[in-house]
């Protein structure tokens, strides 16, 4: 194993080191990522994300994050906190206690949400409590 | 199987997976006491923010705080099935528009009793909705008041400043008033503390803004009698409020006697705007009557005060004498309520041992006269429950907008929520009036 995928939920300034992944690396994160673009649309989804969701890419690969993938994120807690971070030009990576419905069983994870200036890609990463 | 059909299967299951995650509304399943089985994601986006443990784990719990009233309306559904609540509205905030947030306003919340150990629930973002409708609803007050058949009312002309400008018949017969009315402002027709003069003022101006002002409670006969009124005030048409003179009839105010239609009406007014335990105003009244009162309060400077009632150590109570209990202290003190605080006040139960009174036209001094009145009474007599005695004591806290002062409701809100925490903290059983500080905590 190199010293890209020995990266974890926690790694500090991880917005960087996610952008220079292969998709072969991603998928062997042992975290959920999800990559979208600056209009939302998702543009990377790893197999950790997928097997836990019950999701393959292909059905989630340029959808809109907020209304076509992750619709339970769509409130003050994370999409507008992306959508403040994108109107102050400010970068966000905070931490937050959340609960998904992962194949409709409420799911308490932990979400990171990353977001860096004058970068379009921002990122969900989704660590399951154990 | 062949892995032909194990993949069509494989992809079906995906396909229907995908088709819950995306429906735009909210689906729960629980057990019978709210614990929640499956859960698609709109329900997380709505539940989430309202969650005060950051839980999905009950849908009582995450909902606690909104609709206390869930739980009971459960446990006493008797029929082995079917619809407990269709379409209710929850109400979250005041829907005043504020910046850069998304939070609804009003969710509505479907629950269905499948069986003895299982409940389905519906629920989704109606704020849109509701706004319309009440849109519709003052369309329909008015269309009301012109169609229904009328069996009497009163003509009253009113002058630019509301007095009483002209005496007719009509006035004599619905009223009992004499020629002498004359030059008496028309809140003569209200008893004492079911309106104020600033809202004497208000409905005026309404009427100049939008054609007519309607409002319907209780009215005043020349005898002292009450009666139940619907006043209506539109001003003339084609009339150049400049050119009217001192005295002059400016305004027409139609005042039925509808005391005919009450069972109607409280019917109605019960089950949108009352709180079904305690009889007192529900969410929904408070944020509705009082956004307009803050409106109001905005074109007519003058105080308007908040006080929020919370029974202290309620949940010592129901874990020691039981549910019914705690139901009959929350009736208790609902009754209390209504019974210290003047008709033109909203009372109104807030949350599950949360009160709040709205008062029109008062300082923060004055409410506090009154909410330690209050406190004092619910201290000094024990509520009898089963004939056995519980003690309770209630703390409060007060907000108030100065004369002026521009302050939306949400922060009225806060402010006196800050208060009541320092109620709490100080040792309960008391009464404390928000200061700039408590902004701090």
């Amino acid at each position: 194993m190199n010293a890209a995928t020995d990266l974890s939920f926690a790694t500090p300034n991880l917005h960087g080191q996610l952008a220079q992944l292969s998709q072969e690396q991603l998928d062997r994160l042992d975290f959920g990522v999800i990559g979208f673009d600056g209009e939302t649309n998702v543009c990377k989804y790893n197999q950790t994300e997928s097997d836990a969701a019950g999701l393959t890419a292909p059905r989630v690969l340029g959808q809109p994050l907020f209304t076509n993938v992750a619709p339970c994120l769509n409130n003050f807690m994370v999409a507008q906190r992306f959508e403040d971070a994108q109107d102050d030009s400010a970068a966000l990576d905070d931490t937050i206690d959340y609960v998904l419905t992962l194949r409709m069983r409420p799911v308490k994870v932990k979400l990171r949400l990353l977001a860096a200036p004058g970068t379009g890609e921002r990122y969900v990463l989704v660590q399951r409590k154990l | 199987m062949s892995s032909d059909a194990h993949a069509q299967l494989a992809a079906e299951h995906e396909a229907l997976i995908q088709f819950l995650y995306l429906a735009p509304v909210g689906l729960v399943q629980t057990g019978i006491d709210g614990e929640i089985v499956m859960i698609n994601p709109i329900s997380a986006q709505l539940l989430m923010p309202l969650s005060r443990d950051g839980c999905l784990t009950n849908l009582f719990t995450a909902l606690e705080d909104v609709a206390p009233e869930l739980r009971h309306l459960c446990a006493h559904f008797t029929r082995p099935n079917g619809m407990i609540c269709d379409g209710l509205h929850i109400h979250l905030n005041s829907g005043a528009p504020a910046a850069r947030t998304r939070a609804p306003h009003v969710l509505s919340l479907s629950l269905m009793k499948l069986d003895g150990a299982r409940l389905m629930a519906v629920l989704s973002d109606v704020s849109e909705q509701v706004r319309r409708e009440r849109q519709l609803r003052q369309s329909d007050a008015w269309l009301n008041a012109l169609l229904t058949s009328i069996t009497d009312y009163a003509l009253v002309g009113l002058d630019r400043q509301g007095r009483v400008s002209d005496w007719n018949a009509t006035i004599g017969r619905v009223t009992g008033f004499t020629p002498e009315v004359v030059g008496q402002p028309y809140s003569v027709f209200y008893p004492g503390d079911a309106t104020t003069l600033e809202q004497v003022q208000d409905r005026l101006r309404e009427a100049d803004a939008n054609g007519w002002s309607l409002d319907e409670g209780p009215r005043l006969r020349a005898d002292g009698s009450q009666f139940l009124g619907s006043t209506m005030i539109s001003p003339i048409p084609d009339l150049d409020p400049d050119s009217i003179a001192e005295g002059e009839t400016a305004y027409c105010l139609v005042l039925r006697d509808v005391s005919g239609q009450r069972e109607l009406i409280d019917t109605r007014r019960k089950s949108a705007f009352s709180d079904h335990l305690t009889g007192v105003a529900n969410r929904r009244a408070f944020f509705e009557a009082a956004e307009l009162e803050l409106t109001r309060n905005r074109r007519t400077p003058r105080p308007t005060a908040l006080i929020l009632f919370d029974a202290d150590h309620f949940k010592q109570i129901n874990d020691r004498h039981g549910h019914p209990a705690g139901d009959q202290v929350l009736c208790q003190l609902g009754k209390a309520l209504s019974n210290t605080f003047r008709q033109v006040d909203v009372v109104a139960r807030v949350g599950g041992e949360e009160f709040a009174v709205l008062l029109p036209s008062s300082t923060l001094a004055g409410a506090r006269t009154v909410a330690e009145r209050l406190r004092e009474l619910v201290a000094a007599e024990p509520v009898m429950c089963d004939g056995v005695p519980v003690s309770v004591t209630i703390s409060a806290g007060i907000a108030a907008v100065d004369a002026g002062e521009h302050l939306d409701l949400d922060t009225l809100i806060k402010r006196a929520d800050r208060a009541l925490y320092a109620a709490k903290a100080n040792g309960r059983n008391r009464v404390e009036c928000w200061s700039g500080d408590h902004d701090a905590a």
